[in-house]
């Protein structure tokens, strides 16, 4: 079967590598182009909302630091993927911002998704606990053809 | 850099749609939900849900916040309600600051004493378990470090305030904050039952739950929901007097556990991330503590008439009015709390992170009732 375009989950660790360079050898056979994202989980805010009583500073100083890792690994996603796709002409990257399993659940109903490919355990090396039901997440409700790795 | 509040006055309009459902849900629950509940008959018996269930406004209000998100929402808040659930943790905090007219000088010296005395020791007991139990299942220094500060003294805000301090991962963070709310939510709702069951007093409770419960938010909700009544001498008033003693010593934890963390990385990693006791304390005291003090201020100055401690003269009108104020304020932000109780994030809670605050949790929470039963003689009410 062949794709127009093919999406991947990329999180620069060693769990989003075989869901990669899979993706890669598809684009390849297929001569589809490779989108690889990453994803900035903005939930944090929402995650430590029960806590009333930290200081305004020690709140935003923790938020600022979470946001700064998950940049730093936005990078090393990057990099990956780069590195990945040495030669390949119909490649990119790009970096959203959102709940990881909302944006990714839109990527695998998009149209202009041929297939999504994912680990089950991406985004989970600067996520949230809820983010370990993801892949479930993705397998119940995307309509996009779908391929996930252990 | 993304900020996460925008003042209160700009945020405001946008809280309205949030702020309604919380203020009709308490309404509701007070005006008729309660009064229904103490008349009841169910299967024969009076009053059961009030009697052996013990629920108040209070607990039904945390119920209704979290039947919102897990249940009615389908586990995420709307958008439309998010800014005014947001504002419960401000009205929390002005709750708080109100508290300060149930004490005096002597009766915050009296009781402090006491809240040191047992905060103290636990919190370096619950420490040094940390330490020694990180150690052994292996776990990560900076997981460790973040553990050891936030079983041992408020929860998530001890979580938020040491993690940047020692470089904590954001999964490690994650999975220490929901190991904690997961315990805290569930010493909440046992502890009234636990209390009422063993006949514990008011300060007894407070001193326990004060000491004994892992997050300030369920310490403050697991008071009011034994005694929702707000006046000296009363569970709340106990626990949070414990409550303050624990924030005040977060600025000092951090640096000790930073300290720690610290001493086993080669000195260049340490250069620059390292921050003294005197930035912390700027960084991480809550401000709503020293508003606290000026309240306390003004009432051993009279400023709001007597207050009502027992054997005294009765407490004045304003002191009644701003308790009845206080009594909502705190029902309003407590739906609100319940509101980012998230149970898809409890439930993938796990691993060592799981076991070892579920070991200190208990070991601190049935250790504390056993203390303080030890010591009830040498408890002295205000």
């Amino acid at each position: 079967m062949s794709y127009n375009n093919i999406v991947v989950a990329v999180d620069g660790s060693d769990a989003s590598q075989e869901a990669l360079d899979h993706a890669v050898d598809l684009a390849r056979q297929s001569n589809a182009s490779l989108t690889g994202i990453f994803i900035i989980d903005t939930q944090w805010a929402d995650f430590i909302g029960n806590d009333w009583q930290s200081a305004k500073g020690a709140r935003q100083g923790f938020l600022d630091y979470i946001r700064k890792e998950q940049e730093e690994q936005a990078e090393a996603a990057h990099a990956q993927f780069e590195q990945a796709t040495q030669g390949m002409e119909q490649s990119c990257f790009s970096v959203h911002a959102g709940d990881p399993t909302e944006v990714l659940l839109a990527q695998a109903s998009s149209d202009n998704t041929g297939i999504l490919v994912a680990g089950r355990r991406v985004f989970q090396v600067s996520g949230r606990p809820s983010l370990k039901s993801l892949a479930a997440t993705l397998e119940k409700k995307a309509s996009r053809p779908l391929i996930l790795f252990p | 850099m993304h900020k996460e509040s925008h003042g209160f006055f700009r945020q405001l309009p946008s809280a309205l749609p949030g702020l309604a459902l919380i203020i009709i849900t308490m309404v509701v629950i007070r005006l008729w939900v309660e009064p229904w509940m103490a008349h009841t008959k169910i299967l024969g018996m009076e009053k059961p849900l009030t009697d052996a269930f013990h629920l108040n406004y209070i607990l039904l209000g945390i119920l209704c916040g979290l039947l919102y998100r897990n249940v009615i929402f389908g586990g995420k808040m709307p958008e439309i309600f998010v800014d005014g659930f947001k504002l419960s943790r401000l009205m929390i905090k002005t709750g708080i600051i109100m508290l300060g007219s149930l004490y005096t000088f002597s009766a915050i010296v009296q009781l402090g004493s006491m809240a040191i005395f047992l905060i103290g020791g636990f919190v370096i007991m619950t420490i040094i378990m940390v330490l020694w139990l990180g150690k052994m299942f292996g776990l990560d220094r900076s997981m460790t470090a973040v553990l050891a500060n936030a079983l041992s003294i408020c929860g998530v805000s001890a979580a938020v305030a040491t993690s940047p301090a020692v470089e904590a991962k954001a999964s490690h963070v994650a999975y220490a904050i929901a190991t904690i709310l997961g315990f805290g939510i569930l010493t909440m709702f046992i502890s009234p039952f636990i209390g009422h069951e063993l006949g514990l007093t008011d300060l007894q409770y407070g001193a326990w739950i004060g000491t004994g419960i892992l997050n300030s938010g369920q310490v403050l909700a697991a008071a009011l929901a034994f005694n929702p009544n707000v006046a000296p001498g009363t569970a709340v008033s106990i626990a949070e007097i414990w409550n303050i003693m624990r924030v005040i010593s977060i600025p000092f934890a951090v640096f000790a556990v930073t300290i720690w963390y610290w001493a086993g990385k080669e000195e260049s990693d340490s250069s620059g991330k390292k921050k003294s006791l005197g930035t912390l304390l700027v960084e991480k005291f809550p401000v709503f503590v020293i508003g606290f003090m000026v309240m306390v201020f003004f009432t051993s100055m009279g400023a709001f008439g007597d207050v009502g401690i027992k054997g005294g003269p009765p407490a004045s009108e304003t002191i009644k009015t701003l308790r009845l104020v206080m009594q909502w304020i705190f029902g309003f932000g407590l739906v609100g709390l319940g509101g980012f109780i998230d149970f898809k994030e409890l439930r993938q809670a796990g691993g060592t992170p799981l076991k070892l605050g579920l070991i200190v949790g208990t070991t601190k929470y049935v250790l504390a009732l056993a203390v303080v039963y030890l010591i009830k003689d040498y408890l002295v009410s205000i």
